[in-house]
């Protein structure tokens, strides 16, 4: 199951118990069972979309419950450019999204504006949403974007809480 | 010169004939550029010219493919050309039943930014007109609701004139969230 942090019970019980603390499992859960709110404005997204889809298969780390409704998901990829107009869009959904909740900036656009700088664009979606793991590349590959969900898989399994939380219970 | 010459006799576009015969006085100037013949247009009489472009019935310019203005401010070389107008707004028209193109350039001074609308005869303009608008500032009289189209509705500038900063001025940084509509 891969409880790799599992304590076994010693003595009596001869290994037929097993103990741990109820934050690992609930960690555990959570780090299999991550939900994306998927924010694409650009063609990153088409790289979003190529990492759900069958050949990348994003369901083997548990992600393919892609949910268009914020309230259901905890884990935003914002893939695209992000322009003065759709802030207030984006930071709207990632209000909406229940704590706990991580944040992806996926790609050049959406990390610093990439080439976009403009008076139109935002410069960097983390001067207005706190962002736990960025993907650079222009667009990202669907490696890169898996290997960005490892890492959130990585900070829950350490207990770190994301950016924009004070504390995970 | 000379080569300008040669392929002005060699075929002169119905368009340009037709205009000349009729609106002579409404043309300050008349071009040919890869094949599309581009008529520059006095303001006054640019409403009617364009009217007379789409219902005439051997030109029947009937697609309005685009609308768009250009700020000559840094253009010298233009702006002498035409009496020192700031902006070109430029229409862009096809004829499905002549198969050709043609681009009309009306010349707008800064000090006198309104220009007539021309969704009456196109709908399509409606959108184009506002883009034009949003981007240059370039007011479209009897326009049926000229809003912004592209930037926030609070949006401050025209950002496609020369003299609007390309990083903008802060806007992107200092960030109002208190919108109404989102």
């Amino acid at each position: 199951m891969g409880l790799d942090f599992v304590g076994r019970g010693v003595g009596e019980t001869d290994g037929n118990i097993i103990t741990t603390s109820i934050e690992k499992v609930v960690n555990w859960g959570r780090k299999n069972s991550l939900w994306p709110m998927p924010f694409g404005t650009a063609c990153c997204a088409i790289e979003m979309m190529a990492t759900l889809a069958s050949k990348y298969d994003l369901s083997r780390f548990g992600s393919e419950a892609i949910r268009f409704s914020p309230r259901q998901s905890d884990l935003l990829i914002v893939s695209g450019r992000i322009s003065i107009k759709m802030m207030p869009v984006l930071k709207r959904i990632y209000d909406q999204m229940p704590d706990p909740k991580w944040v992806i900036s996926m790609g050049a656009c959406a990390s610093c504006g990439g080439v976009f700088d403009t008076y139109t664009l935002i410069q960097g979606v983390d001067q207005f949403i706190p962002v736990d793991v960025y993907i650079p590349g222009c667009p990202p590959r669907p490696e890169d974007l898996i290997d960005a969900v490892m890492q959130v898989q990585q900070k829950i399994t350490s207990g770190a809480s994301p950016k924009g939380v004070e504390a995970v219970v | 010169m000379n080569e300008e010459k040669e392929v002005e006799e060699q075929s002169k576009p119905l368009v340009l004939e037709k205009l000349e015969e009729h609106h002579a006085d409404a043309l300050l100037a008349q071009d040919e550029m890869r094949g599309t013949a581009v008529v520059v247009v006095r303001k006054e009489q640019a409403y009617t010219v364009l009217e007379y472009l789409k219902t005439d019935a051997e030109l029947a310019y009937t697609f309005l493919v685009d609308v768009t203005a250009v700020d000559n401010s840094q253009m010298e070389s233009e702006l002498m050309q035409f009496d020192y107008a700031r902006f070109m707004v430029v229409y862009q028209l096809y004829s499905y039943q002549g198969q050709c193109r043609l681009r009309v350039k009306v010349p707008v001074h800064e000090s006198d930014l309104s220009i007539p609308s021309v969704t009456a005869l196109w709908k399509g303009a409606n959108w184009l007109e506002r883009e034009a608008y949003d981007m240059f500032g370039i007011n479209f009289e009897g326009h049926p609701d000229l809003r912004r189209i592209l930037m926030p509705d609070d949006f401050e500038g025209h950002p496609l004139r020369k003299d609007y900063p390309l990083r903008g001025r802060g806007e992107r940084e200092r960030f109002n969230f208190d919108k109404q509509n989102v």
